[in-house]
């Protein structure tokens, strides 16, 4: 990909640091009441039932506790809903997001020209949806896929356009409020997202893409995304999203519901570079229906602190998981990622692999359930964990949990942990190459089973990533 | 809970039973002041993940259980040479320094709810001291369990370079109408360059709640391996825990369960790396059949100043039934880099593919079955280099098949 080049010769500040004046037309006051559920349901115009439902999930958002008891889960403490603004409404004309960068103001064209996005969207993307604070600011589908029924929306706009399938899907099935403490917040004060509908039989080649952007200081992104892919369709989602840094903390709490039809096959792929004073806690679950397929492939390298779990029902026979999960944790980060993958049916099968890289005080931790329920004859699970460390600064843990129902199954779980090897580096260091340049390269065939696995865009965008956070350049 | 065990224990009783054992003040308030702590302490730690407890504690009933003076049991002790193998009278009279030095040093009185009933309440127990340089092997103690509850305390203390072998059974004598509950502490001290293998062997009748808590300090180049074998009890709570605080020190936890009918094993392994260069490997399989539930936690836990740290972990259950289920959760908690740290666990049927070469070749399926799943423990018995004990595994295992 030639933006490679151009990401090479971009510096890190510039391209994912730069901070923009803040301007918009709406803001919510700082805090979570039930004034400002209404104001926000008020200010997109919803539906009565989708007021309701925030009124809902608010309640329930009170009613639960914090989360505390998890064994050496990330310190969330400091995390305090009340300082955070819910809402921002970035100031353009038109909801729902322009179709055509030029139209946006000349700050947020700039942003998303410095993250790349216009760029990648004419070289390699079936469609584009773009996120500035709270609101989807540019949104846009190749004809081609709207001809063929493929819906590509920002979620507000879905939520006015397709009430039936909103009505049934959102926050329902997947990911009810009642989930956790941060799915009913996000329930609560939810904004923009993207709405992704792929019909019968359909195949989009080239993946859509959406990226998510906070500018604002202590701002909190709700953004929901919600992918319905009918029998025998196929489509490839990828999400990116940055924040400059700030003194204040940030939160970034979104939802992800994914519906994998008979057949169906759907892949989520995320670039997490969340600034690092991001609380970054988020819901994602897909449920899978018989021989449908699943894939998420999560690479988290930003935030303060990541609790993110992707999880997979596998509801109908034969349905298939497949988690890749790469976590990057530098100093004063604690990334506490993994996997859910429940086997509901039989003949099911999924795949985790999972490598975390530990370095100058941070922490990782992979934490993952599968669970094969009675019944679930002929089930496979095979589940590794890779952990590589720095230095003795850093913590690496590996949490998984295996709970098994039938007998008629195959489970393997796998880990390991080590240190960067003194002789591999010495060794390299021999051939000329000096101490960064060699952890670089060990750093990357660490990673390389998995990055031979993805797309080529995500895959360069990953590596390039791992190599700002190796030279130290990001936050 | 803890207003159900002040209903038919007080503090008369553990005040009776100190008195009993002529036990020294210090003892007497360490079992008090353990009394006293019930009422705050949480029940043992188990898993949980969203909307399961992987094992319920709570649904003891101690009212039923827990009958603090009528205590029975037969105890058969055998020495070796060099080494006093005593009861706890004995062994406070003889060596009551000792005892003060080392008693609840390894396991807290007060870790939890139910070791700190086990303090406040044991009556049953043994000691064993290997004065220094003393190498001693096949120390046995076979315990008969004749009473509907039996709190039982065992104290291993080995000086400086000795090294012993122990073997413990717990089996249940004279039947006793309704469920039982016996619980057990194991505290082991290794000094330096001590080696201490403790195997125990739990095969207490299918109504009996089985808690138990083994733990031991490995000093430096000290060595502490054990070996736990479960087939007996309705529901058992168990863990066995290695500190190597010692540089050089070793610790090897070898473990294998059967689990039928609707027996519930918790059971967890676990070692902390503190000292430099120390070693761990913590092995279990377990076999469960009809509606048996195993729950096996393994942490492998790696101190900041544990440099050069090898540790290893492996489990393999396999499951016979349908009904059965298996959880299990191996943790790695990784503070230093320089470390070389893995788990692995598996979980699965009989090999259908060894089953079907074997019944091809004339082997009836439930004979080949069986053949299978004594396989499946070699590695495991193979650990075990304690020959009678591994016999007498073995035995169990086949047993438990019919054969």
């Amino acid at each position: 990909m030639s933006s490679d080049n151009d990401l090479e010769s971009t510096d890190t500040e510039a391209r994912f640091e730069f901070k923009k004046e803040e301007k918009s037309a709406y803001e919510a006051e700082v805090g979570l009441t039930e004034e400002t559920v209404r104001k926000i349901s008020d200010d997109k115009d919803e539906p009565d039932w989708m007021l309701q439902r925030r009124l809902r999930a608010l309640e329930q958002y009170k009613e639960m506790p914090m989360p505390t008891d998890w064994p050496g889960q990330p310190d969330l403490s400091e995390v305090n809903v009340d300082e955070i603004i819910p809402y921002i409404r970035p100031d353009i004309e038109t909801r729902g997001g322009e179709d055509d960068w030029d139209d946006l103001p000349d700050e947020i064209q700039d942003t998303f020209d410095k993250l790349g996005i216009p760029e990648a969207e004419q070289q390699a993307l079936s469609g584009v949806g773009a996120q500035y604070e709270s609101e989807i600011v540019y949104q846009n589908m190749q004809e081609q896929w709207e001809e063929k029924g493929v819906v590509f929306m920002d979620m507000d706009k879905a939520v006015q356009e397709h009430p039936e399938l909103v009505r049934e899907h959102f926050m329902t099935k997947a990911v009810p409020p009642s989930d956790n403490k941060f799915a009913a917040l996000h329930g609560a004060v939810w904004s923009g997202g993207s709405f992704v509908y792929i019909p019968e039989g359909v195949t989009v080649q080239m993946p859509i893409q959406a990226y998510f952007r906070m500018n604002s200081e202590g701002m909190g992104q709700f953004e929901h995304t919600l992918i319905i892919a009918e029998e025998n369709s196929e489509v490839h989602y990828i999400e990116g999203c940055s924040a400059p840094q700030y003194a204040r903390h940030n939160l970034h709490s979104g939802g992800v519901e994914v519906f994998v039809k008979e057949g169906a096959h759907v892949q989520y792929s995320t670039v997490q570079n969340w600034s690092k004073n991001t609380y970054n806690l988020n819901t994602k679950r897909a449920i899978a229906e018989a021989d449908g397929r699943m894939e998420w492939i999560s690479g988290s390298m930003g935030s303060k602190a990541t609790m993110l779990y992707p999880s997979t029902i596998l509801k109908g026979p034969g349905a298939s998981d497949n988690h890749i999960t790469i976590a990057f944790a530098g100093e004063g980060q604690d990334i506490d990622t993994g996997a859910k993958v429940y086997h509901n049916a039989p003949n099911t099968k999924s795949t985790i692999e999972s490598k975390s890289i530990a370095k100058d005080g941070g922490r990782t931790n992979y934490r993952g359930l599968v669970h094969i329920a009675n019944g679930a004859k002929g089930s496979q699970t095979n589940v590794e964990c890779d952990a590589l460390m720095f230095d003795n600064e850093s913590t690496s843990d590996t949490m998984p949990y295996m709970e098994i129902q039938d007998n008629e199954v195959d489970v393997a779980h796998e880990a390991t942990v080590g240190k960067i090897g003194d002789e591999d580096i010495f060794y390299l260091q021999s051939r000329g190459l000096d101490d960064d340049d060699a952890k670089q390269m060990i750093v990357a065939g660490f990673i390389e089973p998995i990055t031979e696995e993805l797309p080529i865009e995500y895959a360069v965008e990953l590596n390039r990533l791992i190599e700002l956070e190796m030279e130290g350049s990001l936050g | 809970m803890s207003t159900q065990v002040h209903a038919t224990v007080t503090e008369a009783d553990v005040e009776q039973i100190s008195a009993e054992l002529g036990e020294p003040d210090w003892l007497t308030e360490t079992r008090l002041e353990a009394f006293e702590a019930l009422e705050a302490l949480p029940m043992p730690s188990v898993i949980r993940t969203p909307g399961r407890d992987w094992t319920n504690l709570d649904a003891l009933d101690y009212e039923e259980l827990v009958d603090p003076l009528e205590w029975a049991e037969e105890k058969d002790r055998v020495e070796a040479e060099g080494v006093e193998v005593l009861s706890w009278a004995e062994a406070l009279e003889d060596h009551g320094d000792l005892i003060e030095d080392h008693f609840g040093s390894v396991v807290d009185p007060q870790r939890d709810y139910l070791t700190a009933l086990s303090t406040a309440l044991f009556g049953a127990g043994t000691v064993v001291y290997v004065p220094e340089g003393v190498d001693a092997e096949d120390v046995k103690i076979r315990t008969t369990m004749n009473s509907r509850s039996l709190f039982n305390y065992t104290l291993v203390v080995a000086e400086k370079s000795s090294s012993v072998t122990i073997l413990e059974r717990q089996h249940t004598g004279e039947p006793v109408e309704g469920d039982q509950y016996y619980s057990g502490v194991v505290e082991v001290t290794a000094g330096e360059n001590a080696t201490v293998q403790y195997g125990a062997l739990q095969n207490l009748a299918e109504d009996t709640y089985n808690f138990s808590i083994k733990r031991g300090h490995a000093d430096t180049y000290g060595t502490i391996n054990w070996i736990e074998g479960n087939l007996g009890s309705r529901l058992t709570k168990t863990s066995v825990e290695t500190r190597l605080l010692g540089d050089g020190s070793e610790s090897k936890i070898v473990g294998a369960f059967f689990g039928h009918d609707d027996q519930h094993f918790d059971l967890a392994s676990r070692v902390w790396h503190e000292g430099e260069h120390t070693t761990a490997d913590l092995v279990t399989r377990g076999v469960l059949d009809d509606t048996a539930r195993s729950v096996y936690e393994g942490v492998q836990d790696v101190g900041e100043d544990a440099w050069d740290t090898n540790s290893y972990q492996r489990e393999n259950t396999l499951m016979l039934s349908d009904d059965s289920e298996a959880d299990a959760s191996p943790k790695l908690i990784i503070n230093n880099h320089d470390t070389e740290a893995s788990h692995s666990a598996t979980v699965g049927q009989v090999d259908q593919d060894d089953l079907f070469y074997m019944t091809s070749r004339g082997v009836d399926e439930e004979s080949a079955t069986n053949m299978l799943v004594e396989g499946f423990f070699v590695p495991v018995l193979e650990e075990v280099e304690v020959d009678e004990l591994r016999e007498d595994l073995d035995a169990l295992v086949l047993e438990r098949l019919g054969i």
